[in-house]
């Protein structure tokens, strides 16, 4: 294929990085510009703009945790020779959750000090996340530990993966239940609660960061694959010189 | 020849443990030593607040450190006890490389079963040891006995579980003693709050059946997930 | 009785061990694993002994016309390898005994005591694991890997450490084999052991 042609194509595979690139800028003046200031909210509800960020980020580093868990389990119980790029899936997902979660803490922690007066509140979702937090740095910990063959620490890593998601289970449907919280659960899913200038934002704000996140996972297997692949050459070229 | 069913191979396992153990005692002494240490401590650090009284939100007075929090501290005592012990199993069968060997002569499920039974003796013996001393030392009343003994048997399978399962994936790695404390506590600490959670049933008058229901059960059932979840996956660990 | 490798290969990370390997074992035979060192020895009787799985190819055992697999596969294989250790905080009869109960045996006095006279360590039974010097340690292992007549006998490197008398135990023991109609595989690069077997497979590093 002339090269002209193929980077068309790569190109036209790409429409929807504009769109997320779009659908972000959009975003973001939308926050500031278009959504009103929240009701009964302190400093006339500014501080209130953080849920286009804070919100769709605590929903991602939820959704991370799952997309990983997925693909763990698909590299686990893949009939055939495991594939490496089952486990490339799930660590990506998973630096990605850690990510987004840090995303969430900081700016859940900028909208409780100005709302609550206080940037750390012990409020059970407060606590939940950082426990979230937590549980993904083991996890990332692990990896490190497992350095020395790339198969087992697929494996080990994916079980890992798997048996901690009873505590994230239970930290994202059981601890905010049974203990009292301060955040608002049911502002956003009530749609009454939400004027139409805040869905305006708050809607693609999703779609917005769940683009994100696929293109971010998607650099971060190309970058795994190729770290992979220069180990594996690395060690091939050693092999032939002694 | 016929195999061996799992639950005798994981007897003798069992029985070949605590052997060892009254032998070297490595796992009870460690923990036992720490357990006490860290119990004389706490008593300690806690003289300043023995008589001291708060008001909470409501304006009630109550003592600053009840029965509910002498119980969460005695939580977090056996906790990071239990994982200064309870790696040992694991960790020196792969540093030893006697696991080799009971690859061969054991099913998966039935190393995990074996020695998931022994870290729960163990573990029990200590929390035989450790909570009354903790009780004469602080004061902890035990509250209602019919929730004060599943919610400590339900503690000691969670965190047995637990501890079981992240010790069989340390001792893969390198390096594992550190690694083991790091990547166990995070699961723990989920797990510590609704044990807390279900600590206060026993200390409160006021405990519905329904809420009784809803917190011990949770307690237990974290721990059947996870062994559920690790007998399942536990082949995954062991076999090369 | 037989032992099929079939266009066996294996590699670690990018370093390819072996390949294509073709070998079929007949009951009652005794096949030598030779090769240089570093060239997968090893890990090809590890393989043989289902604790590994191959990258490429097969290593399947078969009674009759089916594969025996799983738990079955591996109450039938007996294995001695340098790697393998037993509890040095147990004495030899207890290390015996352990393992025979695993093996569904009830390892008695009696047992014990033939089992440890077999490989010359009659008498040293009551006496730690660690305190056995590297030949009795050997023949230990021997012993553990005897116990419950294993079919399939697979010795790594058996000669390690062993006197004249332990060269004896280890050429009665694969005469057990051939005798019971098992198959045995030795690794090793001994001349005098390599002419204790019938056949002969080559490992060569790729």
């Amino acid at each position: 294929m002339p090269a002209q042609t193929k980077s068309a194509a790569k190109l036209q595979g790409a429409w929807w990085k504009y769109t997320a690139g779009l659908l972000m800028a959009y975003v973001i003046y939308g926050a500031f510009a278009i959504a009103h200031g929240a009701i009964g909210f302190a400093e006339k509800g500014v501080a209130a703009r953080v849920i286009f960020f804070h919100v769709p980020c605590a929903v991602l580093s939820s959704v991370a945790y799952f997309a990983g868990m997925c693909y763990a389990v698909r590299y686990l119980y893949s009939s055939h020779r495991k594939s490496l790029k089952d486990d490339w899936y799930s660590a990506a997902a998973m630096e990605l959750g850690f990510l987004f979660c840090i995303l969430c803490t900081l700016t859940g922690s900028i909208f409780a000090g100005i709302q609550w007066g206080s940037f750390w509140n012990w409020d059970p979702r407060e606590t939940s996340i950082v426990i979230m937090l937590l549980l993904y740095a083991s996890y990332l910990l692990l990896r490190t530990g497992l350095s020395r063959s790339p198969e087992k620490k697929a494996r080990l890593s994916a079980v890992y993966t798997i048996v901690a998601l009873v505590p994230a289970q239970f930290l994202i449907w059981v601890v905010p239940r049974i203990l009292a919280t301060m955040h608002p659960t049911t502002t956003l899913t009530d749609p009454r609660m939400t004027s139409i200038t805040y869905k305006m934002v708050l809607y693609p704000s999703f779609a917005a960061f769940t683009l994100l996140f696929i293109w971010l996972m998607q650099l971060r297997v190309r970058s795994l694959r190729i770290l992979a692949l220069r180990k594996e050459r690395a060690l091939r070229r050693i092999s032939e010189k002694y | 020849m016929n195999s061996m069913p799992w639950h005798k191979q994981a007897a003798a396992l069992w029985k070949k443990d605590i052997r060892a153990e009254m032998r070297t005692r490595v796992a009870t002494g460690s923990m036992g030593v720490f357990a006490l240490s860290a119990l004389l401590l706490i008593a300690l650090s806690m003289l300043s607040v023995k008589g001291v009284e708060y008001r909470d939100a409501l304006g009630r007075l109550k003592p600053a450190w009840d029965d509910a929090g002498k119980m969460a501290l005695l939580w977090t005592l056996l906790c990071f006890a239990a994982f200064t012990g309870l790696a040992h199993p694991f960790v020196h069968e792969e540093e030893s490389g006697t696991s080799l060997a009971l690859r061969l002569y054991m099913s998966a499920e039935a190393v995990y079963a074996g020695k998931l039974l022994f870290n729960l003796t163990t573990l029990a013996a200590m929390m035989l040891v450790i909570t009354p001393a903790y009780m004469l030392l602080t004061g902890m009343n035990t509250g209602r006995l019919i929730l004060f003994f599943p919610i400590m048997i339900g503690g000691c399978f969670g965190l047995g579980s637990v501890a079981t399962v992240v010790a069989a994936l340390a001792a893969k790695a390198k390096s594992s003693g550190a690694l083991f404390g790091a990547i166990g506590l995070p699961i723990l600490v989920v797990f510590l709050i609704l044990l807390m959670q279900a600590a206060h049933l026993c200390y409160a008058g006021n405990a519905t059946p329904i809420s009784i229901v809803k917190d011990v059960g949770g307690l237990v059932s974290f721990g059947v997930m996870i062994v559920a979840l690790s007998a399942m996956l536990f082949h995954f660990i062991w076999d090369d | 009785m037989k032992l099929h490798l079939h266009n066996l290969g294996h590699r670690y990370g990018a370093r390819v061990l072996f390949r294509g390997i073709e070998h079929t074992a007949a009951e009652g035979s005794v096949t030598i694993v030779t090769g240089p060192n570093g060239a997968g020895k090893s890990t090809l009787l590890r393989i043989a002994a289902d604790l590994l799985l191959p990258w490429e190819g097969s290593a399947l055992l078969y009674q009759t016309s089916e594969a025996v697999t799983g738990a079955q596969r591996k109450m039938t294989t007996g294995y001695v390898s340098p790697e393998m250790a037993l509890y040095s905080e147990f004495t030899g009869a207890e290390n015996l005994a352990f393992y025979a109960r695993l093996r569904g045996l009830q390892p008695d006095n009696a047992f014990l005591r033939s089992a440890l006279e077999k490989v010359g360590l009659k008498g040293r039974g009551r006496d730690r694991y660690a305190d056995y010097s590297s030949g009795m340690k050997q023949r230990l292992k021997i012993a553990v890997a005897q116990l419950g007549e294993p079919m399939l006998l697979l010795l790594d490197e058996p000669g390690t450490n062993l006197d004249r008398s332990g060269a004896e135990i280890l050429q009665e023991a694969l005469q057990e084999v051939r005798n019971r109609k098992g198959i045995a595989l030795l690794a090793t690069n001994e001349p005098d052991e390599e002419l204790w077997g019938d056949e002969k497979i080559c490992v060569n590093a790729v």
